[in-house]
């Protein structure tokens, strides 16, 4: 195989830019026999086109961001909630540091926020796929779009039932708060997997789908912010709260730490795509 | 002092190479006919003298197609031609107009500079 360097840097580039343009570049190389320098240079334009993707079909675009960043968008919310658990509801505090409540305060807000704007933004498409997929007899569609109800009640009926079995007056032991926050993430994955697959088999288009997609950019840009607070707040607690970290050692906060900022980056990179494609000209 | 430079005189240079701009070149080369990626590297390099690599030339045609100034034609094997659109000519040609302009000033502005000096 020729240019083996040029065809690795392919890799590099989203599915959709490969899937466009992928054989053609292949047939460039070949044509032109690729090098070290085909490669350093394909490698090179990779970034900028994921930052920047085609608009050949926007509303293509739109659904595969939406999928893509409503994940991580779960992802970073579940990431939010296992620290609020672990600090805010803790009452865990910085004495002489108010930042740290003020970044409690920031991620509180801003999530609520976030959440508000996702679901009053997503609610007409949701709908709109719902009744189609009802009208079309779809069964499968609808019970993918139910997922994010289906999913979050299933979720808390387990954890209740969970909880009155192994619980005590202290809560749960740390092996079953792990199994309890790995099931958390699954459930939120299924929830945010169901409507992501609903939309790739419905393809739906027109103003509910740029509706969503502009409001999951807003709703990612604030959701940023809550990123921004709970770094802030996870490094005030490592810095000054000895009661905080005497039991999260630097290494679990730094894994946790960049959990959420590559959610985070995924989240806001997703939703600026789609929301770019929904504000593009026609 | 020799480590000096004039303000911005690298920058004013560098800006310089944007005449020679990869969307630019790649217009100019389907102006005529249609092209595969491969025929408007060899064309650019042979007419221009500008050599586009893969990851420049394949940036370049994602945008170009993404705002409507150039588009694929149908083919059956994997060397896709693109043709140049009414926008891309039309956008093209303003430009290429422009250029001229300055170039005409250039030219002659220079020339009478150039005789000076040279008288």
């Amino acid at each position: 195989m020729r240019a083996p360097l040029a065809r690795a840097a392919l890799a590099l580039y989203p599915p959709s830019w490969r899937a466009r343009y992928g054989d053609e570049v292949l047939a460039l190389l070949d044509d032109s026999g690729g090098g070290p320098a085909a490669g350093a240079s394909l490698a090179w334009h990779a970034l900028p086109a994921w930052i920047r993707p085609p608009l050949h079909d926007r509303s293509d675009r739109m659904r595969a961001s939406l999928a893509t960043a409503l994940m991580s968008w779960s992802m970073l919310t579940g990431l939010g909630l296992v620290f609020a658990q672990l600090t805010q509801l803790q009452g865990v505090n910085a004495p002489g540091h108010p930042e740290l409540r003020w970044a409690y305060a920031v991620f509180d807000v801003t999530l609520a926020i976030s959440a508000l704007v996702a679901g009053l933004g997503g609610l007409p498409l949701w709908l709109l796929m719902l009744r189609r997929a009802r009208r079309e007899q779809r069964t499968r569609d609808a019970v993918y779009l139910l997922l994010p109800v289906i999913a979050p009640v299933a979720y808390l009926a387990a954890l209740i039932v969970t909880i009155r079995l192994v619980g005590s007056a202290n809560g749960v032991s740390q092996g079953w708060f792990g199994v309890v926050t790995l099931a958390g993430f699954a459930a939120a994955a299924a929830a945010a997997a169901g409507p992501g697959l609903a939309l790739r088999r419905l393809q739906p288009r027109g103003p509910a789908l740029r509706l969503a997609a502009t409001a999951a950019g807003v709703s990612a840009a604030v959701m940023a912010m809550a990123a921004v607070a709970i770094v802030a707040a996870v490094t005030s607690l490592n810095l000054w709260a000895r009661n905080f970290a005497g039991y999260h050692d630097g290494t679990v906060s730094g894994i946790y730490l960049a959990l959420v900022v590559t959610a985070a980056t995924v989240t806001t990179v997703s939703a600026a795509r789609g929301t770019r494609a929904a504000l593009a000209q026609p | 002092m020799s480590w000096y430079t004039p303000t911005g005189e690298s920058n004013v240079t560098d800006r310089l190479d944007r005449w020679a701009d990869p969307p630019l070149l790649v217009l100019a080369s389907l102006a005529d006919e249609p092209k595969h990626g491969y025929a408007i590297t060899q064309d650019v390099a042979e007419t221009m003298g500008v050599r586009l690599s893969a990851g420049t030339l394949y940036a370049v045609i994602a945008r170009l197609e993404a705002r409507g100034l150039i588009e694929p034609l149908e083919s059956d094997d994997r060397r896709r031609p693109y043709r140049i659109t009414m926008a891309g000519a039309e956008a093209l040609a303003r430009q290429s107009e422009r250029m001229s302009k300055v170039a005409s000033v250039a030219r002659e502005r220079l020339g009478t500079r150039l005789g000076w000096a040279g008288a």
